[in-house]
């Protein structure tokens, strides 16, 4: 049964952003506030750095503010102000993230202002844009969020987001069923799935933690990944993607939106969460990390996956 | 363009008994950039490093790949060999064809190809080495000693003689260790104190030697040369500077019912305490644990009678750092408890000898305590459940070491020596008394250590039964021991006073957690490893750290001290130089690719990757990066490994020359 998602807080959110926002701009408390605007198309946003008070009125939040603003942070920066303090909005999933790159040192906090959103979902995609917020076009990762609400920002509106509906966990079910698979079934799965790779990197573009300067899968001097688009260094490439994210991936669920051939990136991501939940009880969260699972060494740890 | 010079080692027999030296050296020659291919049986003899350093110079080769042994064998001859013919040493590698290959293998058709793809694999890792130059550190002429024992107090002694500052680490209240227990001491009896005491008191009076007891190594850093030691001096609740040793905080003590473990529990002492009357320094400790103040915060006697007012119940641990460029680890041993089974250990105990249930069944260290003129009983051999006179005393031998099954299968040394001095001292002591010893054999080579066995024999008349025991049991006040006389094929049966259990030489509890501490490596047992058990055995793989005494292994008290001496001998070494050369297998950061993500600085073992701002000429700041101290930097690769973006190498383990050796297979 298709349910509707209650998302009437919204147009308050909006109006919140819009005044804190305008606030901190005319304070010079920021010099650029990181939100999200309306799109060419009805229903659809895109990003958006302001840097006057006067621009206040063209943030906005809907259902349709897919993006994890924290890329812009770090990579994305073309008209974010180089000094200063850079206001951003945030939904849970996003400040998880932008927690990840503090824990990594790209980020320090006292040069951010986080507005957080009391998120109710997004849309998975916005092929629909005007599409309304239910069971089936909700976002995969929403489904199983637990973090509506993010904490630890410096302004979030005074809106409770609706409890979300029992929702169908996606992600859940699928990792059930490939590890339901014999290992040679799951490989035939992923080789599949592999198989439709472009190496079009917009998964890498898009990712707040993929953040180095020159990508070891572009290095040549030793070629560590094979760069064009065959099976093997689709594979290898995938496979270092996957690695390099365990342990630090907050879930925004960007890869696998942005991939324009539907290979199931999050899939990878949360399953890799899961095992690292369940060795070393460690999952992305709003706490500042020192170190992550696979960059510390306790003697307790599980050393049961050596075999 | 390379000019790869390619030796073939026959290793005597070891390599070309498998592998055909003379075809690999043929197909070598025709690998790319190889100017010059040949083999020989013994390379690293004189004649062998001659023909590669001559061969530099004829064939005017720019890098050598030495097939042969392991690089831990023979690297640094290689190097050296190369170094003298010209050539930065890190252009030579060791293509290693016998351990890896020879020594596994029997095929020798297969072994053949497979050490022909081995050095191949080097010829083309070789191509990539880069000169490296040596680095050069400091050394702290100052070295820690931790264990208060003899090997410990001989090795301190040898260096702070030498002119050197040594720090000595004791967790005991006083130094000494196990052989200020003793009666007296194996070949000669002559009395364990009078010979140990001296030189007691010779480390407590030595001008270069601080002495930190009851106190024990918190944490290590630094490096070979520049270690920088924290060591936690536990809280005696006596200021040491304060206390004249006079004691009368003892007499007064109103605690004085608690079993003293220096006598092995069969004398008591008070809450107040030092160990026994020669101790250094000879300032009592308080038992917390057992002092009427700490435990209701009423009484303060000591405090009231200390005339320099010394005693001071709010003293706290101390940290103290003390810089230092060289460990020598000498924290000794203890005798295998029977009556446990450690928890995730193989050791099973020996519950059928009724240690720790039968009160006179006891162990060779508390039969030293007995035999012992300054212990419990005054050097009057009674027995623990009544005080009587044992009349008939049963020595078992090997208890614990030697059996498999039980979970030690090493000798422990000393036993069947002490074991045969426990039957004289208790013939000197019992005239009308007759000692039994159960054996399996006697081990007791050394310097007129199997006279002194035959003596215990043929003059002291004790029995010897070649047998095991298997039970002992309560009847009424006797022990009755039953075993095997296998030499005559019977059953024996002795009704005994007094059992003593000759249990196995283990390393100290936490000896593991120590060495995790050094960054040392320990075996199965956890005593432990010397370098090369042969060529280098004082020293640890771990360089700057050096071994001396029954940690490493069952020891004597002859072996112990020659080992600590050796110790002392390899720290004057290096401190008779002003700079260490160190081997710049070091990591590097390529700062264009470092993103400052610090992954390496958190998985650094070794405290070596440091923050570094990298600035333009206006001084505006372009990024943070990591940066590797090359002296601190041990060369353990895990930031190379940890690194996201590739930006840290290995200097001599390149990914550049990793991925050469994976392409040429």
């Amino acid at each position: 049964m298709i349910q509707t998602i209650d998302i009437s807080s919204y147009s308050a959110i909006t109006d919140a952003i819009r005044s804190e926002a305008r606030r901190i701009l005319s304070d010079s408390t920021v010099s650029a506030v990181i939100g999200y605007t309306a799109g060419r198309r009805v229903g659809t946003t895109q990003p958006i750095v302001i840097t006057t008070a006067d621009e206040a009125d063209k943030l906005l939040f809907s259902a349709g503010c897919l993006n994890d603003l924290v890329v812009y942070l770090t990579k994305a920066k073309k008209d974010v102000p180089k000094s200063g303090r850079i206001g951003i909005v945030v939904k849970g999933c996003d400040l998880k993230a932008l927690v990840g790159l503090l824990g990594e040192s790209q980020l320090k906090r006292e040069n951010l202002y986080l507005i957080g959103i009391p998120c109710s979902g997004v849309l998975g995609s916005l092929l629909k844009p005007s599409a309304e917020l239910t069971s089936e076009t909700i976002a995969s990762k929403c489904c199983e969020c637990t973090d509506q609400l993010p904490l630890g920002c410096d302004f979030i509106p005074a809106v409770t987001p609706a409890p979300l509906p029992d929702l169908e966990k996606r992600y859940a079910t699928e990792i059930a069923r490939l590890e339901a698979m014999t290992p040679s079934e799951r490989w035939e799965f992923w080789k599949e799935q592999f198989s439709k790779c472009i190496k079009c990197y917009a998964c890498r573009q898009v990712c707040p933690f993929c953040f180095c300067e020159q990508c070891l899968c572009d290095r040549n001097r030793p070629q560590m990944v094979e760069q064009t688009p065959r099976p093997s260094g689709n594979t290898a490439w995938h496979l270092v993607r996957a690695m390099h994210l365990a342990g630090r991936c907050a879930g925004c669920g960007e890869c696998e939106r942005v991939c324009p051939m539907d290979i199931p990136l999050n899939l990878l991501n949360r399953k890799m969460a899961k095992e690292l939940k369940e060795l070393f009880n460690s999952e992305a969260g709003f706490e500042v990390r020192d170190t992550g699972p696979l960059t510390s060494y306790r003697e307790d740890d599980d050393q049961s996956f050596i075999r | 363009m390379s000019r790869i010079g390619v030796f073939i080692c026959h290793c005597g027999e070891n390599i070309s008994r498998t592998v055909d030296v003379e075809q690999v050296a043929a197909q070598a020659a025709k690998m790319p950039g190889v100017a010059f291919a040949t083999d020989y049986k013994y390379m690293c003899s004189d004649p062998g490093q001659n023909l590669v350093k001559n061969a530099i110079a004829e064939h005017r080769l720019t890098q050598v790949v030495v097939a042969a042994c392991s690089p831990r064998m023979h690297e640094r001859t290689f190097r050296k060999a190369v170094e003298q013919a010209g050539l930065n040493p890190f252009l030579c590698e060791m293509a290693n064809i016998r351990e890896h290959c020879s020594w596994v293998h029997e095929d020798r058709e297969e072994a053949t190809q497979k050490a022909i793809e081995i050095v191949g694999m080097l010829v083309e890792r070789v191509k990539k080495n880069r000169v490296l130059p040596t680095i050069t550190v400091p050394v702290t002429k100052r070295a820690l000693v931790i264990g208060g024992g003899i090997a410990g107090i001989q090795a301190a002694l040898d260096i702070a003689d030498a002119g050197h500052q040594v720090v000595l680490v004791e967790r005991e209240p006083s130094i000494g260790g196990h052989m200020a227990q003793l009666s007296e001491t194996f070949p000669t009896l002559d009395c364990s104190q009078c010979i140990m005491t001296p030189k007691m008191v010779d480390v407590a009076n030595h001008p270069n030697i601080t002495l930190h007891t009851f106190s024990e190594i918190e944490q290590v850093d630094g490096y070979i040369g520049n270690f920088q030691v924290t060591v936690r001096k536990k809280a005696r609740s006596v200021d040491e500077h304060k206390c004249t040793g006079c004691g009368v905080c003892m007499t007064k003590c109103p605690q004085k019912k608690i079993p003293n473990s220096f006598d092995c529990n069969l004398g008591m002492r008070t809450a107040i305490y030092v160990p026994f009357p020669q101790a250094v320094p000879n300032v009592p400790v308080i038992d917390r644990e057992n002092c009427t103040m700490f435990k209701t915060g009423k009484c303060g006697v000591c405090q009231k009678v200390c005339g320099p007012g010394a005693v001071d119940f709010e003293q706290q641990d101390q940290l103290i750092v003390e810089p230092v460029g060289a460990i020598v680890v000498a924290t000794g041993f203890e005798l295998y408890r029977i009556t446990e089974k450690p928890k995730g250990s193989p050791i099973k105990g020996y519950g059928e000898f009724g240690h720790g249930k039968i009160p006179d069944v006891i162990d060779g260290m508390t039969f030293e305590r007995l035999a012992s003129a300054s212990g419990p009983t005054g050097g009057k051999i009674l027995r623990p459940s009544d005080g009587k006179e044992p009349k008939q005393v049963v020595f078992i031998q090997c208890v614990g070491s030697r059996s498999r099954e039980k979970g030690i299968s090493y000798c422990s040394k000393v036993c069947c020596m002490y074991t045969a001095k426990h039957t004289m001292l208790y013939h000197h002591k019992v005239h009308d008394g007759q000692a039994y010893v159960f054996f399996m054999d006697a081990r007791v080579p050394g310097k007129s250590y199997d006279e002194f066995w035959r003596r215990a024999i043929e003059d002291e008349e004790a029995v010897y039964i070649r047998g095991m025991v298997s039970r002992l049991y309560q009847k009424e006040d006797k022990i009755v021991v039953m075993g095997s006389d296998i030499s005559v094929g019977v059953q024996v049966e002795i009704e005994a006073d007094l059992v003593v259990l000759a249990t196995a030489v283990q390393p100290q509890k936490g000896a593991d957690g120590l060495a995790q501490k050094l960054g040392i490596s320990y075996d199965k047992y956890n005593f432990y490893s010397e370098a090369h058990a042969k060529l280098r055995p004082v020293e640890c793989a771990t360089a700057g750290i050096y071994l001396a005494g029954a940690c490493q292994g069952p020891k004597d008290i002859p072996d112990t001290v020659s080992q600590a001496s050796a110790a002392a001998a390899k720290v004057m070494t290096l401190f008779a130089k002003d700079k260490l050369e160190r081997e710049p297998i070091v990591a590097r950061v390529k700062e264009n690719g470092c993103v400052g993500c610090f992954a390496c600085k958190k998985v650094c073992a070794y405290g070596a990757v440091e923050e570094k701002e990298i600035r333009d000429r206006q001084g505006n700041l372009i990024k943070t990066v990591a940066y590797v101290n090359p002296g601190v930097c041990a060369g353990c690769g895990t930031c190379q490994a940890t690194c996201p973006s590739k930006s840290v190498e290995l200097d001599g383990y390149t990914d550049e020359q990793i991925v050469a050796m994976i392409e040429a297979l």
